[in-house]
């Protein structure tokens, strides 16, 4: 194994085997299995949301609230309102944070020819300073609200340990006022993006409450093809595969491939963006997986303002620092879904009268996702017949990275 | 001038070292201008394998390729980092025993699949390791003081204060006198006591204090928790590092 063999620049380690004969694409998946589901049994159900938020270091925020709402749904636990503000507030900002740095830092060097994104600092400043700016606030909001910028502290079963006071959430705020057009940089940004262009039927799943734009409120599921189904389901609409050679599960909803993430919230969705965010719509091509990118700006810039417009909530309550006990007889088995910033996340667990974890099981959104960047390679290789191997092999990364695979979080 | 030559490698994971290294921005942006980083899989492209003057390795080497790999980095390295507690602890990955593991793959991915890994251990199970930045994640001002020492040729250091120090600073009730676990006491202090300070206990994953009194913290612990309750502090990042015997 030399180290360049993994595609670079994507989270974790996965190649891409390119049948030149045959013009097939594969993907494999190798990264080392952690087990997260087995080294959990046997601890206390405190420890699922410690210990999952370390599935993934780009996206703990989405582990450690999944496993929070499964095992406070088994213990029957209903959180408070400053709980539930405070908790879409990390979804927000985990969402700016992992954007950021995938637009930035992995994707962007693609489009604009460079070899990292340390290197834009002098290539095009102006968006190197909108990513230093964006991160920098979002992980301000997250080491306030959450504790730290990775892996969360303050977090508990029921609420908060520590919840913020007025005077920090002030000082987030006036910040998010004063640094706005970081967001708007990073759109503008990526609607300036020549994307390759391809015809590609894509199918889009994300989680719904059918009331506001996805994040921590999940009750359905909802395809772009217009159907819905319960969370409840989501172990038998969302159907694993294991491959030889693959220590990551391929996933189809209903036995079709289909994407999620920014592209598939946007597109399911489309009503419930801040009014802001709109006028970039008719720009995206939903036919075109590397539009990923550009819907992650978008998102960038949503939950922007949705951050502004929670803070400003939070600000005018009585924030209530409580934390809910377990009922009386709970039903100790719980499901926690929540919109990760790569797709629909899933956590079910089960616990024992003494409320040690008996069972676990995690679906991520890239595992659903694999199934289809393996199909929109194999459109980009049946579209581009002239093209050559090198040439092919530089795109279908690009492709892959536009998709932002999390492949620590696919295999955990 | 840029006089070191810097690979920084990814074992198995999640990741979160190389975010908070990512997370220092304008600080990682004057360290990258001062040492020529030939080697990051997850930052750049360009990929150079041949002598490092640093190697900054995150992750467990789980599989046999990461081992293997491992062994080929060190001879290539005049110095061998370990960055986070996967890489010097073993860390969460490590709270799954090696004899567990087979049973493991047959319940997740059924039976007849072929597992990679091996086991979860710290990067010193297999080669000589020059200096650990311990920490689940690593805490950002205590890895600018290394890079900062790295560049002005000082030898590497640890700093000789616990958990208990910045504790204290942030004023926060002491656990063990609330009778609740904590392994803040035996535990080096260049977190900043951050997990203290959000109302979580201290699990350790910064590593033992060179001098630290285990023997005497688990006396105070065995007065008020269950066995159980302390093998699960103990568990949670130490597992591997053979600190307590269960």
């Amino acid at each position: 194994m030399i180290n360049n063999e993994f595609i670079a620049k994507i989270e974790g380690h996965g190649s891409l085997d390119i049948d030149w004969a045959r013009k097939k694409a594969e993907l494999k998946i190798l990264e080392g299995e952690r087990l997260f589901e087995g080294l959990l049994v046997g601890r206390p159900a405190k420890d699922a949301p410690w210990i999952t938020a370390r599935i993934c270091g780009v996206c703990p925020i989405a582990h450690n609230l999944a496993s929070l709402k499964a095992v406070e749904a088994a213990f029957g636990i209903i959180p408070n309102k400053t709980t539930i503000l405070l908790r879409k507030l990390m979804v927000a900002s985990q969402i700016i944070q992992s954007h950021t740095l995938h637009l930035f830092f992995l994707a962007l060097p693609d489009y604009l020819g460079l070899d990292s994104g340390l290197e834009l600092a002098k290539k095009n400043p102006a968006a190197f300073k909108a990513a230093l700016a964006l991160k920098g606030i979002s992980d301000e909001i997250s080491h306030a609200v959450a504790g730290r910028e990775v892996h969360p502290t303050t977090t508990a079963i029921g609420g908060f340990n520590k919840i913020p006071d007025k005077k920090t959430l002030k000082y987030l705020l006036n910040k998010l006022d004063k640094n706005i057009n970081s967001a708007l940089t990073a759109v503008n940004v990526c609607r300036k993006i020549n994307y390759p262009k391809y015809n590609i039927g894509l199918e889009f799943v994300s989680q719904t409450d059918r009331k506001n734009y996805p994040g921590y409120d999940s009750a359905e599921i909802i395809s772009s093809k217009n159907d819905y189904s319960s969370i409840d389901n989501y172990k038998d609409d969302i159907a694993e595969e294991i491959r030889k050679n693959s220590t990551a599960k391929f996933a189809k909803y209903k036995k079709r491939e289909v994407m999620v993430g920014a592209l598939a919230r946007l597109a399911t969705h489309q009503n419930y963006l801040v009014p802001v965010c709109q006028k970039y719509l008719k720009e995206i091509d939903f036919k075109n997986p590397f539009y990923n990118n550009f819907a992650q700006a978008v998102e960038i810039l949503h939950f922007y303002q949705k951050a502004r417009e929670i803070i400003g909530i939070l600000l005018q309550e009585e924030l209530d620092p409580r934390i809910i006990s377990p009922s009386n007889h709970p039903p100790l088995k719980g499901i926690g879904a929540v919109e990760a910033p790569r797709g629909g996340l899933y956590h079910e667990i089960h616990l024992d009268d003494k409320g040690k974890i008996i069972f676990v099981n995690i679906i991520t959104p890239t595992v659903q996702n694999l199934t289809s960047m393996e199909k929109s390679s194999q459109a980009v290789l049946d579209q581009s017949p002239k093209i050559s191997s090198a040439e092919a092999q530089k795109l279908i990364e690009m492709l892959i990275r536009a998709y932002d695979p999390c492949i620590t979080c696919a295999v955990h | 001038m840029k006089n070191i030559t810097l690979g920084i490698f990814d074992f198995t994971d999640c990741e979160g070292c190389q975010v908070e290294l990512v997370a220092l921005k304008e600080k990682l942006l004057a360290f990258s201008e001062r040492v020529e980083i030939v080697n990051w899989r997850l930052g750049q492209k360009k990929s150079k394998f041949e002598q490092f003057d640093v190697a900054l390795i995150e992750g467990t080497p789980l599989v046999q390729e990461e081992i293997d790999l491992l062994k080929i980095i060190r001879e290539k390295s005049k110095l061998v980092i370990g960055l986070g507690t996967c890489a010097t602890l073993g860390g969460i990955p490590g709270i799954m025993d090696k004899e567990e593991r087979q049973k493991w793959y047959e319940k997740i991915y059924g039976p007849g699949y072929k597992g990679r890994g091996i086991d979860a251990l710290p990067l010193s199970a297999y080669v000589k390791v020059d200096f650990l930045i311990h920490g689940c994640p690593v805490n950002g001002t205590e890895l600018t003081r290394i890079f900062s020492d790295l560049i002005n040729n000082k030898k590497l250091n640890y700093k000789d204060y616990s958990v208990c120090f910045p504790c204290k600073v942030a004023n926060i009730p002491c656990r063990l006198l609330e009778n609740k676990p904590c392994l803040g006491p035996i535990t080096q202090g260049t977190c900043g006591a951050i997990c203290l300070k959000g109302g979580s206990p201290c699990y350790g994953c910064f590593g033992v204090k060179d001098g630290a009194n285990v023997g005497a913290l688990l006396t105070i612990l065995n007065n008020f928790a269950s066995k159980e309750e302390i093998e699960n502090y103990f568990s949670m990042f130490h597992n591997k590092s053979k600190l307590y015997d269960k």
